[in-house]
């Protein structure tokens, strides 16, 4: 366990070391959640007088939610092209070849893209408030919210890593991605789900993205609603994605990295 | 020194996905404190070899053992007991030298004063002090080696996997990274585990030398017993004035048959080098002045030629390179 330990530290040290000291890996992180808060809070505002918009905290709050679960997902997404990066270059070699305990360094990989999305939620929560967000959530609905997000962050992640310790090569990108940005985007992201009508509104009702999103939004509002299935969807796909990083990280090995 | 082997293989085979058997039945045993050189061209499987032995591959079939740990099994043990430097040096750009041995001494366990140790310990013996703070993308191809070797040290392993380490080097860095090996079996008692395919290497460092060819171990012994076996050494002689050439053809008659080209005149001593003084008493007995002397003993590509029927140099052109252990996805790898 000990020699576990000491994978996942240094797997995760050399992930968030290399988000801060390289501008590269860092500012798309940060751009594209903000970009798409200005494009939506910004430009889609008027959609808050749309009849039977019931969204409280008003529009910028309803967009906040949205780009505060994208970039937790982003934060993985851009994790599993770090690791696919690795592969190429052949470093994710070193690790197999290094790391006692490999499993390590899927958790490594996983911390790194926690902290990689502490940065830049971080962000977006300042930026959010700055612009005049409404927070109606009491300090309890906000951590809840807050480990929403973490466990958001760690499904995305635990898929990317291990799409990328399958696929082991950078031009994996698109088909890390485009997963999750097809499920964020099939959710209620500009309206609310019951203003939703269609084909989108079908998926979107099944879509496990559009419970945490609805959680979410009940969090910030200070109303929670389904808490308890968004946080039992979220745990379930952690297993499930954690089991499929591990038969990635196998695969890896069979491979010789 | 502990009890057993430090390698150990047996059967060892690697099949690739619609490709060749890039390791085709090997057995090894490599002694604690020796040095293990692993010759042969490019695609005959040497590689290969290494990756299943440190554990980055698992073996098609057979059995191995590396440090007294089955390399399927007890994959974690072989880790934290082997150190090796792959034949890319594969290594970060965005770290420096020193982050790396950092980074290499926290995955493999070692507490924070002791990795601040180890690592000013070994950019100091590889001579990396000044540059242990640059970025990695500033590096020179033979500092790269060093801090890959510095990596392969850091958690003080007992058994060294070094594959083509010195590919690519000048001479300069190539004698250093001998003269570092070396010292590390001698002083450290590190058994070391070599691959190259640079005779002079194997001749260099190597208490014993495996030949590897297709896949299979044609032939294994120390360097010295594998060249006695191909056959003795040879004297080339030149004289001083070319017309006493026949002169020296004939007093050389008496050692073998002896060959003339461009007024030199070479025999084989059947009588090894032992022969020598012999030759060089009838040289002065029939009043021969020389302008050089040469003896000859066979090189190791004497013995692979013997062994395959081809010469080292150049064997790897006809054949086709060792199939990528992914079955094909990345690309072939270049000499």
């Amino acid at each position: 366990m000990r020699r576990f330990a000491f994978v996942v530290r240094g797997v995760a040290w050399r992930s968030i070391h290399n988000t801060i000291v390289s501008p590269s890996i860092i500012i798309p992180s940060i751009v594209f959640p903000l970009f798409f808060f200005a494009a939506f809070a910004g430009g889609l505002s008027k959609i808050a007088q749309v009849p039977n918009f019931d969204y409280k905290p008003g529009y910028t709050a309803f967009q906040f939610t949205f780009v505060f679960l994208q970039s937790a997902a982003f934060g993985g997404v851009f994790t599993g092209f770090a690791v696919a990066r690795d592969f190429d270059s052949g470093f994710a070699r070193r690790l197999l070849l290094s790391a006692p305990a490999r499993g390590g360094i899927i958790v490594g990989y996983v911390i790194g893209a926690l902290l990689r999305w502490g940065i830049t939620g971080s962000v977006v929560t300042v930026v959010a408030l700055a612009s005049g967000m409404n927070v109606p959530a009491g300090p309890g609905d906000l951590f809840a919210l807050l480990a929403l997000g973490v466990l958001f962050n760690l499904v995305a992640a635990l898929w990317a890593v291990g799409l990328a310790m399958f696929l082991r090569t950078e031009q994996a990108g698109a088909v890390i991605q485009m997963p999750v940005f097809v499920v964020l985007f099939l959710a209620p992201v500009y309206v609310p789900l019951h203003l939703l009508t269609g084909w989108v509104h079908s998926v979107a009702r099944l879509n496990p993205a559009t419970f945490a999103l609805e959680a979410a939004r009940g969090l910030l509002a200070g109303t929670p609603t389904d808490i308890a299935l968004a946080f039992g969807l979220l745990g379930g796909s952690i297993v499930l994605w954690a089991a499929f990083a591990r038969r990635g990280l196998r695969s890896a090995e069979r491979a010789a990295g | 020194m502990p009890d057993g082997e430090a390698i150990v293989a047996s059967g060892l085979v690697r099949q690739f996905r619609k490709g060749p058997r890039a390791v085709d039945g090997i057995d090894l045993s490599v002694s604690y404190g020796e040095i293990y050189g692993f010759l042969g061209p490019n695609g005959a499987g040497k590689s290969t070899t290494v990756h299943m032995l440190t554990t980055l591959l698992p073996p098609t079939s057979g059995q191995a053992s590396v440090a007294g740990f089955d390399i399927v099994h007890q994959g974690r043990q072989v880790r934290t007991v082997i150190g090796a430097a792959l034949q890319e040096a594969a290594l970060d750009p965005i770290l420096t030298g020193r982050e790396h041995l950092l980074l290499q001494a926290t995955l493999q366990g070692l507490p924070k004063p002791k990795r601040v140790q180890r690592a000013d310990e070994l950019l100091t013996r590889v001579g990396l002090t000044e540059a242990a703070d640059r970025r990695i993308s500033g590096y020179s191809g033979g500092m790269k080696r060093r801090l890959d070797l510095a990596l392969a040290l850091v958690h003080g392993p007992r058994i060294l996997f070094l594959d083509e380490p010195t590919t690519g080097l000048d001479l300069q860095s190539r004698t250093a990274l001998w003269e570092e090996v070396a010292r590390l079996a001698r002083e450290e008692g590190i058994t070391v585990f070599l691959t190259t395919q640079y005779l002079e290497e194997a001749d260099a460092l190597a208490h014993r030398v495996g030949i590897i060819d297709h896949g299979h171990i044609v032939a294994e012994d120390t360097p010295e017993r594998l060249k006695a076996e191909i056959g003795s050494p040879t004297v080339e002689v030149v004289p001083v004035e070319h017309d006493q050439a026949e002169l020296l053809r004939g007093t050389l008659e008496q050692f073998g048959t002896p060959v003339s080209a461009d007024g030199t005149v070479t025999v084989q001593l059947p009588g090894g080098e032992a022969q020598l003084a012999e030759l060089v008493r009838a040289l002065d007995a029939a009043s021969l002045h020389v302008a050089s002397l040469t003896l000859h003993q066979p090189t190791l590509d004497d013995v692979f030629l013997a062994k395959t029927g081809r010469k080292l140099e150049g064997a790897a052109d006809e054949e086709p390179e060792e199939a990528p252990a992914d079955g094909g996805k990345r690309g072939r790898r270049g000499r």
